[in-house]
């Protein structure tokens, strides 16, 4: 069963590992024919998309839970949703067939809303968007194990644009490579000789390629 | 969400940890604010951890929460990075379902677990926006209430805190409640709520009472007031557990705190009567819950919480009688949902061996013996009745069947002790050790691991060790570098033991009065909180606070009381008599031992509450 759930804003600071912990608990209050991992320490059989960073909320993040007999989407839902705290109340589910491939791998890119709660910091970004885009290299420090490793997101910045005090990013996001929020958000910062500011980060969607190549919603694949 | 919400999110960002204050968790969703008439900031003095991992919290919450008119909120104490920041910007201590700042609920309650919590008390208060001392409290102030153990001596605490319950709180909190809720209504003058609350049984009014002094620094006397205070405070007592009130649902963290699994309690009280121990002496009589009611409480409580790991909860759940039933019904029940059952305070004499080969079905963490005191001789001066010959049973058989990992819990400091009893922990560590290599290599399991702790003793309130005077901090030290110097010389053994200035603060607030209020003032101004942590613990502070304030803390750690000495916490009517606990210390200096209340009433002075104890003659 693939399932969407909301991370809403009070979660934010809840890392990933208490999320999943979060949601495994839920799965064994439910009561749905949930089924466990074998070995010495059984664990339930659910995979998350895609972990969203601490500090981000996330609108529609993507499990894919195995079950032991057949449930109904909507069975599930109402069962999860009874059991799921009020900040993380699922939206949808769909029956997967055992065939799909994993929704990990899947995973293309994401689309995220960054608020700038810092107005200065907002006005030159306006600003400076268009220059910053008409650049045909982004150097940006990428966090890896070994430390910080400099790359090029010019290609990995699918869509750029600002709302009022908020800037809308699809971003490439897979386990090759990606642009985390922070990292456009600093590059940005740079870019317009301003400070980096403090952000809301909330991540929309996770987004996968459709035959056409286009990036959708990764639950409609 | 309220005025302050924008300056905690962007304060949140800052924490280390910020789940310990974003609130939200399962079961925690309660009834809007307005809904209620009377609202209880049940306040843990520590961190979000430590106070998410405590029963008692659990119970009261889900009690006042299920009353429709009034509603339960929590409050911990913040860590130093959120403190600091909380002073910065202005923002209030709040709760963490709704985010109310502390000073805006009706009743501010404490749990009193740990004497060395008490600078928190002072922290919580002052960055909620309440005055410190109760005198100064205006009548919209919260009513500042506190519990728990520590609650059997309320003395140091008394300048702060209006009102305490003593004993069991699910009895008289909702009484409580209702007294402040009516008082709230009726607009006469706060004293008034006072004089009602003083009333109710279980509950001491310090501002209700006068105490006089002797030149020598000794009670002289100790009277109420008013005619509405009583002279003896008597504690609540739940009389029947299976009617008491326990939680359905308890919250879920999302972070990991100390004990991450359900706890259910099933028993309170315990019969050993060791000498040292005050828990065993203040949640007198044992109450057992029917095994019926824990299989369904155990069963309601998985379904509501999904937690993985239940454990049975009580000072010494080896007693309860029908310990192999219980465990059997609950791995049936629970097996379906693989959960685990842990049994936490399991004790040398208790019905291990024969629950060992259900339990081990599960992983095998490590096992936990206290025999407290390295000789026989010492042990019968502390009633611990437990056999050096039990430890080698239980210890082998746990290594026969898979166990590697042993901890064994000591005390030092304890009335009488001796060289020879020092060396007796090493002894039995010693033999642990060789317990394990007596197994067959291939029966055995790798990375053997005992781990010897040995705490510092301090003298308890109600306890036969009530008069007695600590060690000094020089003694202890000694004890625990010969302890050291012996224990380096064991393979296998891991040895660790207490920083000491923190068991003598430890003895002088357990036993102080309430002149010690200006000094835990003082430490407080000077910067002390969260002593418990040896982060921020500073044993320098407390003294010079003590110097400064003119107060001897010796007089409270190392000072032998007479028989006749009006004890700050003798107004408390614990159940247990004084009389019995004199008895019992000199049994202890003669090595005498009690037997267990299971084999024989032993006249504790309980007798007087008719059909409570079962074990009563």
């Amino acid at each position: 069963m693939m399932a969407v759930f909301e991370k809403c804003e009070r979660l934010r600071h809840i890392g990933h590992l208490d999320i999943q912990r979060a949601m495994q608990r839920a799965l064994r209050r439910s009561g749905l024919p949930v089924s466990y991992s074998k070995g010495y320490n059984p664990h339930i059989l659910v995979t998350f998309a895609s972990a969203l960073s601490t500090g981000a909320s996330g609108r529609r993040e993507l499990m894919d839970v195995t079950l032991e007999e057949p449930v109904t989407p909507e069975a599930f839902l109402e069962a999860m949703n009874r059991a799921l705290p009020p900040d993380m109340q699922l939206q949808s589910a769909r029956v997967l067939e055992d065939r799909h491939p994993a929704l990990m791998a899947m995973v293309a890119a994401a689309d995220y809303t960054i608020r700038v709660m810092d107005g200065a910091a907002a006005e030159a970004f306006r600003t400076c968007l268009p220059g910053f885009l008409r650049q045909e290299t982004i150097m940006a420090l990428r966090k890896t194990k070994s430390g910080e490793k400099a790359c090029d997101i010019r290609p990995l910045l699918h869509e750029l644009t600002m709302e009022g005090d908020s800037l809308h990013a699809v971003m490439t996001l897979t386990e090759q490579e990606s642009c985390k929020p922070d990292m456009l958000v600093k590059a940005l910062s740079a870019h317009c000789g301003v400070e980096v500011p403090r952000v809301m980060v909330v991540r929309n969607a996770l987004l996968g390629r459709n035959e056409m190549g286009a990036l959708v919603p990764l639950e409609t694949l | 969400m309220n005025v302050n919400a924008g300056k905690i999110e962007a304060m949140l960002e800052k924490v280390q940890k910020a789940s310990r204050y974003t609130g939200g968790e399962m079961n925690t969703a309660i009834k809007p604010w307005e809904e209620a008439e009377l609202h209880f900031a049940f306040c843990f003095p520590d961190t979000y951890e430590v106070a998410m991992s405590h029963l008692g919290m659990k119970i009261l919450y889900a009690l006042i929460n299920d009353q429709p008119w009034s509603t339960c909120e929590r409050v911990c104490m913040p860590w130093i990075d959120m403190k600091a920041l909380m002073e910065q910007e202005q923002v209030p201590l709040f709760s963490l379902e709704s985010r109310t700042p502390l000073c805006d609920f009706e009743v501010v309650g404490f749990t009193l677990q740990y004497e060395m919590s008490y600078s928190n008390i002072l922290a919580m208060l002052k960055l909620g926006g309440i005055p410190l001392l109760r005198e100064e409290r205006k009548r919209d102030d919260p009513i500042v209430v506190a519990g728990g153990p520590c609650a059997f001596n309320p003395e140091p605490l008394a300048d702060f805190i209006d009102a305490f319950m003593i004993g069991d709180g699910e009895e008289v909190m909702l009484e409580l409640n209702q007294v402040i809720r009516d008082w709230k209504r009726s607009g006469a003058p706060r004293i008034e709520c006072l004089k009602k609350l003083a009333g109710l049984r279980g509950v001491y009014v310090p501002a209700l009472y006068d105490v006089t002094y002797h030149e020598d620094g000794t009670i002289a006397s100790f009277t109420p007031n008013c005619p509405e205070a009583p002279e003896k405070v008597l504690k609540c007592i739940v009389t029947d557990l299976d009617s008491a009130f326990y939680p359905r649902d308890i919250p879920v963290p999302y972070t990991e705190i100390i004990h991450d699994r359900i706890m259910l309690e099933v028993m309170r009280g315990c019969t050993r009567g060791c000498r040292f121990c005050q828990a065993g002496m203040i949640y007198r009589p044992v109450r057992e819950r029917g095994l019926k009611r824990l299989v369904e409480l155990a069963d309601s409580l998985e379904k509501s919480t999904g937690y993985e790991e239940i454990s049975l909860s009580s000072l010494s759940t080896g007693d309860y009688t029908c310990l192999p039933e219980l465990i059997r019904q609950l791995m049936k029940d629970l097996e379906k949902e693989r959960v685990h059952i842990s049994l936490p305070s399991l004790r040398l004499d208790s019905v291990l061996k024969e629950s060992l080969s259900e339990t081990q079905k599960e992983r095998k963490t490590s096992l936990t013996f206290a025999p407290e005191a390295g000789t026989q001789r010492l042990r019968d001066v502390i009633n611990k009745g437990v056999t050096e010959d039990d430890l080698m049973e239980k210890t082998r058989d746990a290594f026969e069947n898979g166990w590697s990992s042993v901890k064994l819990y000591f005390m030092i400091g304890l009335p009488t002790e001796t060289t020879a009893d020092l060396d007796g922990i090493a002894d039995l560590a010693r033999k642990v050790v060789a317990a394990y290599f007596s197994v067959p290599k291939g029966q055995r399991a790798k990375g053997l691991r005992v781990t010897c702790s040995a705490s510092s003793f301090v003298p308890k309130p109600f306890t036969p060790f009530q008069w007695e005077p600590q060690d000094t901090q020089a003694m202890l030290m000694e004890k625990q570098a010969h302890l050291r110097q012996e224990m380096a010389q064991i393979k296998g053994v891991n040895f660790n033991y207490h920083e000491s200035g923190l068991s003598f603060l430890e003895a002088c607030f357990s036993r102080g009065d309430r002149r010690l209020g200006k000094v835990l003032l003082r430490a407080f101004e000077k910067g002390c909180y969260l002593d418990g942590w040896s982060e921020v613990f500073s044993f320098e502070k407390w003294m010079d606070a003590f110097r400064e304030t003119g107060v001897d803390p010796d007089f409270y750690a190392h000072r032998r009381r007479g028989r006749d000495e009006i004890l700050p916490w003798d107004f408390v009517d614990s159940g247990i008599s004084k009389e019995f606990l004199w008895r019992e210390k000199e049994k202890a200096e003669q090595g005498l031992v009690t037997r267990d209340c299971r084999q024989g009433c032993n006249g504790c002075g309980l007798h007087r509450f008719k059909g409570v104890c079962k074990f009563c003659g």
